[in-house]
């Protein structure tokens, strides 16, 4: 016997509750499969959505569920910038790093094919920006190699501690294009104390000769700082330093500090409260770039295809984001 | 200032989103809610509304109330081609209006034109008479005029328990349920009424057309192509605003009169 008053309930049930919200209709008598199936039926035919059918139960939102890809900035949709860990070594040993990236640590090199192969793969998946991190990437013999890959496709970003241009490394920034190629180069203040509290002695005035350096050379810097939350309040003498330099104010970037890699405090940072920036290193593909060293946060140690990887990452973000709305809803008030 | 009635609570995100639409266009609008459609109209006629979104029943009443001193401004595309669909279960051996002599139809709520005023009047102008056919009136959420269709599905439950032969319901209903497409089985059209008008936005003279004109203007002109539009056009049930053809409401002005239905309740 079949349940013939179940499109009925659903007619009245779901009509009853505001857009957006769910409501759990019961399948009544009759073969399961065969109800679930007129439950999908009746819900492809007037625009709303079955969440899902468990012990006899189907529940249906009103409605479909927003696209939150949609719903972001065009700029900010996960892999329209692909983020690429060249290394993980480095010659600092910052107390804040996200990756614990130092000169002991294991250098786990992404390799020019694999960059070369992700930045043509790149280009079919819609990416329009490359950004190269490390570690340092310039303690890699081959940093111009990669480099070239990368802006012979797309225009690209390279970060770096700017503290190691000189002989054979100053060479290979020389032989990059400055046409497609930004620096992106890390200080935390105005003046060396709070910098080298945290980066090391001597970092400071290292990274400002590197900034010099490099702007002389002809390439666009940026300038990005990573700060405790609680002073991002306090920035007016910080900018006022970097225009000294010349640096241009939209590319003063000040980054909050993350309770990730080896740093003992700061904000933290869950596949929930992260929109999803698509990060290949040696190891896999990761929601972030702040989260690249975390087990926790590894969408899938395929790198290649690019763009499944890609996709997966778009699923989860809208799954990620339909779990939170759906628990917001259910959030009870007593 | 728009008077509706909140038969769901999608009416707040509905008439919200026309607000908006209508901002920093020179003709802005808020709107009120109303728990039925006796007190909108009331409303309206006490000026405490510029617009009524109204039912047909709600306008034939306005109309009556007024002697015929109001406007009917625009309506639904669904509006001009509402019908009243007469079901009953698959293979129920009912071929018209005439087959349901002696049987028992299940109506909607009183004041319901599509699920009760005018099946009644189609029995008596196109049928074997309302008085040769047992009703069985269910008369739930009344005073919306049957927005929130519950009292159709309730005559339908009927039919499927055996306490009707018949239901009488709108055109929405039955496509809400998915026609005889999604319940094989279950309930089969066995006649559908001529097309009618359903609402309309309806006001009165004290509001000049130079204060409606630019307001109808800008109504008329969403577009379902646009994604902005689009989730209010799909919540209120249709694709277009279009001018109202008040020829559809014949049938009820004359259902109203012949079944003595007060102008006013």
């Amino acid at each position: 016997m079949v349940n013939h008053g179940l499109v009925l309930d659903l007619v009245e049930r779901v009509g009853a509750v505001a857009r957006h919200g769910t409501v759990s209709v019961p399948l009544g008598m009759g073969d399961p499969e065969e109800l679930g199936a007129t439950v999908e039926a009746w819900c492809a035919r007037t625009g709303n959505e079955l969440v899902d059918v468990e012990g006899g139960v189907a529940t249906v939102r009103k409605g479909r569920s927003p696209d939150p890809i949609a719903e972001l900035p065009a700029d900010m949709v996960p892999g329209t910038r692909l983020w690429m860990y060249t290394n993980f070594d480095c010659n600092l040993a910052c107390d804040y790093c996200c990756v614990r990236s130092s000169p002991q640590t294991a250098r786990r090199a992404l390799g020019a094919d694999r960059v070369r192969q992700l930045a043509t793969e790149a280009v079919d998946a819609g990416v329009s920006e490359l950004i190269l991190t490390g570690g340092e990437p310039f303690l890699l013999p081959d940093i111009d190699e990669l480099v070239a890959a990368c802006t012979a496709v797309l225009p690209t970003t390279l970060l770096t501690n700017g503290m190691l241009f000189r002989g054979r490394r100053l060479e290979a920034l020389r032989r990059m294009d400055r046409n497609r190629l930004a620096l992106q180069i890390s200080l935390d203040s105005a003046t060396a104390e709070q910098h080298d509290e945290h980066r090391g002695a001597g970092s400071w005035d290292k990274a400002v000769a590197g900034i010099h350096i490099a702007r002389e050379e002809g390439f666009r810097v940026r300038v990005a700082a990573t700060l405790p939350y609680e002073q991002s309040h306090q920035l007016a003498p910080f900018h006022a330093f970097l225009d000294s330099l010349g640096v241009a104010p939209e590319d003063q970037v000040i980054r909050a500090l993350a309770h990730r890699g080896v740093a003992d405090h700061g904000i933290e940072l869950t596949l929930e409260s992260l929109i999803p920036e698509v990060t290949v290193t040696a190891d896999g593909v990761y929601w972030h770039p702040v989260s690249a060293d975390h087990e926790d946060q590894l969408v899938t140690h395929d790198i290649f295809p690019l763009q499944d990887a890609i996709t997966e990452v778009r699923r989860r973000f809208t799954e990620i984001r339909a779990r939170s709305t759906a628990a917001a809803q259910w959030f009870p008030c007593a | 200032m728009v008077g509706a009635v909140a038969y769901t609570p999608n009416v707040v995100p509905i008439w919200e989103g026309m607000r908006d639409y209508f901002a920093d266009t020179g003709s802005e609008m808020d709107f009120v809610l109303f728990s039925n459609y006796g007190r909108q109209v009331d409303a309206l006629l006490a000026g405490t509304i510029d617009v009524a979104w109204n039912t047909n029943l709600a306008w034939v009443r306005t109309v009556a109330q007024t002697d015929g001193q109001c406007r009917a401004l625009a309506m639904r595309d669904t509006d001009t081609v509402f019908k009243t669909v007469f079901v009953t279960r698959s293979g129920g051996g009912l071929d018209g209006l005439d087959s349901l002599e002696g049987r028992r139809l299940a109506l909607g709520s009183q004041d319901s034109a599509q699920a009760a005023i005018l099946p009644v009047y189609f029995l008596d102008h196109e049928g074997p008479g309302a008085e040769s056919v047992e009703l069985v009136r269910i008369n739930s959420d009344v005073g919306k005029h049957g927005d929130t269709g519950r009292s159709e599905l309730d005559a339908l439950r009927a039919v499927l328990d055996e306490t009707a032969d018949a239901a009488a319901i709108g055109i929405n209903t039955w496509e809400s349920i998915g026609r005889e497409e999604l319940m094989p089985g279950a309930f089969e059209a066995f006649w559908e009424s001529p097309t009618y008008s359903h609402c309309n936005f309806s006001a009165l003279p004290q509001v000049p057309e130079e204060r409606t004109g630019p307001w109808l203007e800008h109504l008329l002109a969403m577009d379902w192509d646009n994604p902005d539009h689009r989730p209010i056009l799909e919540l209120e049930g249709l694709r277009q605003w279009v001018s109202p053809q008040l020829d559809g409401y014949a049938s009820l002005f004359e259902a109203v009169k012949e079944q003595r239905i007060p102008a006013r309740w």
